[in-house]
């Protein structure tokens, strides 16, 4: 029989611990967590079982009626322990999915690659179909269109450069802070700066989400947030290898050069 | 409930990213990786004794569909299990997954658990078989 699975409405989930190595950390606690809850359930299943035994072999009503008592208790305990491991499991896919994302966002130091790695993560892991990736321009210090993932609306369509114009968006590359929308004045869903310190590298746009996704969940709160340190530090580290690489060819050139004459 | 166990699996996406996010997810499985159907075309020829198959729609060479047809008409290959996991996540892309053979279809973005159960159901399906 064929099976169709969609995944609009997770249940809520606590908040992601902050900090670079966060994600790593975080997802060894929850699986040593998970193990401890594994192990706990499987206890409470051999005492159901053993209370299960004892109510077959009792004969008297006093002792039946103790051992159904337990029972009880042991398959309340069942219950409890069975819906702890469900969100401790939850839990553990959440900080995979974390820890995935910084682990592919910081695996090169290609910009090219970098960006491609977010449009990945926008796309498949927060769900959104339409989005527009702005970055600072290292000479001018303007914000450039790099990257525009499917039909943009008007505004974005013909737009090389971003001279500002979008409320949420001058909000959020002005002070750094995370904006959801849309607005009256803005189509944005959700603008995400990308912050180096005290440096605002550019902003992620989200213009539309997948049809089949009516709206941001608790976990795409956790990848916008980790976006916007990771992704900014994964461009600047690749950005600023690339110009070594440029500068070193040069030199080496230069060297050949030199000692040709 | 949602160990999984260790089995080889054929992995068709496009996306790196995704094939990091399976290989964490699903571990300690075996995982084949290939990154468009004629490349899993090409796995398969080699390891035809995979467990099961996670395939996704729009990759470039040969999309998701069209290799999920070369392996339906191959009698040797025509029974390992197919798991689409895909963004396109309109009914009549869903309902053309699962009438080409697919035995689940999954939109992305998806939740760890959703896959492991879709697993578990296929291990459970196979054992009983």
């Amino acid at each position: 029989m064929s099976e169709d699975y969609n995944m609009t409405d997770p249940p809520p989930v606590a908040d992601a611990p902050a900090g670079r190595d966060a994600p790593a950390r975080a997802g060894r606690d929850a699986m040593a967590t998970l193990r401890r809850a594994q192990q706990l359930v499987s206890d409470a299943q051999a005492a159901i079982e053993e209370a299960s035994r004892v109510v077959g072999q009792g004969g008297g009503a006093g002792p039946a009626g103790g051992a159904e008592a337990r029972l009880a208790v042991a398959e309340s305990e069942r219950l409890e322990l069975t819906g702890r491991l469900a969100e401790v499991e939850h839990q553990v896919g959440r900080l995979m999915t974390l820890y995935v994302a910084t682990y592919q966002l910081h695996a090169t130091l290609d910009p090219a690659e970098v960006q491609s790695t977010i449009a990945e993560i926008v796309l498949n892991l927060i769900g959104a179909e339409q989005f527009v990736l702005l970055l600072i321009d290292d000479e001018d210090k303007g914000y450039e269109v790099r990257l525009m993932q499917g039909e943009a609306n008007s505004r974005w369509e013909q737009t090389e450069r971003y001279t500002g114009g979008d409320p949420l968006v001058d909000a959020a590359l002005l002070d750094g802070g995370l904006r959801f929308g849309p607005t009256e004045e803005s189509p944005a869903l959700a603008v995400v700066p990308l912050r180096v310190q005290d440096l605002t590298m550019g902003a992620l746009v989200i213009l539309k989400l997948l049809d089949h996704k009516p709206a941001f969940v608790k976990e795409d709160h956790d990848l916008l947030d980790l976006l916007g340190a990771h992704a900014a530090s994964a461009i600047f580290a690749s950005r600023v290898y690339a110009k070594t690489a440029r500068k070193l060819h040069t030199l080496e050139s230069l060297i050949r050069l030199v000692n040709r004459g | 409930m949602n160990s999984v166990k260790n089995r080889k699996v054929l992995v068709v996406e496009d996306s790196r990213l995704i094939h990091k996010m399976y290989e964490v997810m699903l571990q300690p499985t075996t995982l084949l990786s290939a990154f468009n159907g004629l490349e899993a075309l090409d796995k398969l020829s080699q390891s035809p004794d995979v467990d099961f198959i996670i395939l996704d729609i729009n990759m470039p060479k040969m999309t998701g569909l069209e290799f999920l047809a070369q392996v339906k008409t191959n009698p040797a290959l025509a029974k390992i299990p197919v798991i689409i996991v895909s963004t396109d996540g309109k009914e009549e892309e869903v309902a053309r997954g699962l009438q080409a053979g697919a035995v689940a279809y999954l939109r992305k973005p998806f939740q760890r658990e959703d896959l492991l159960k879709i697993v578990n159901r296929i291990e459970t399906r196979q054992s009983a078989a």
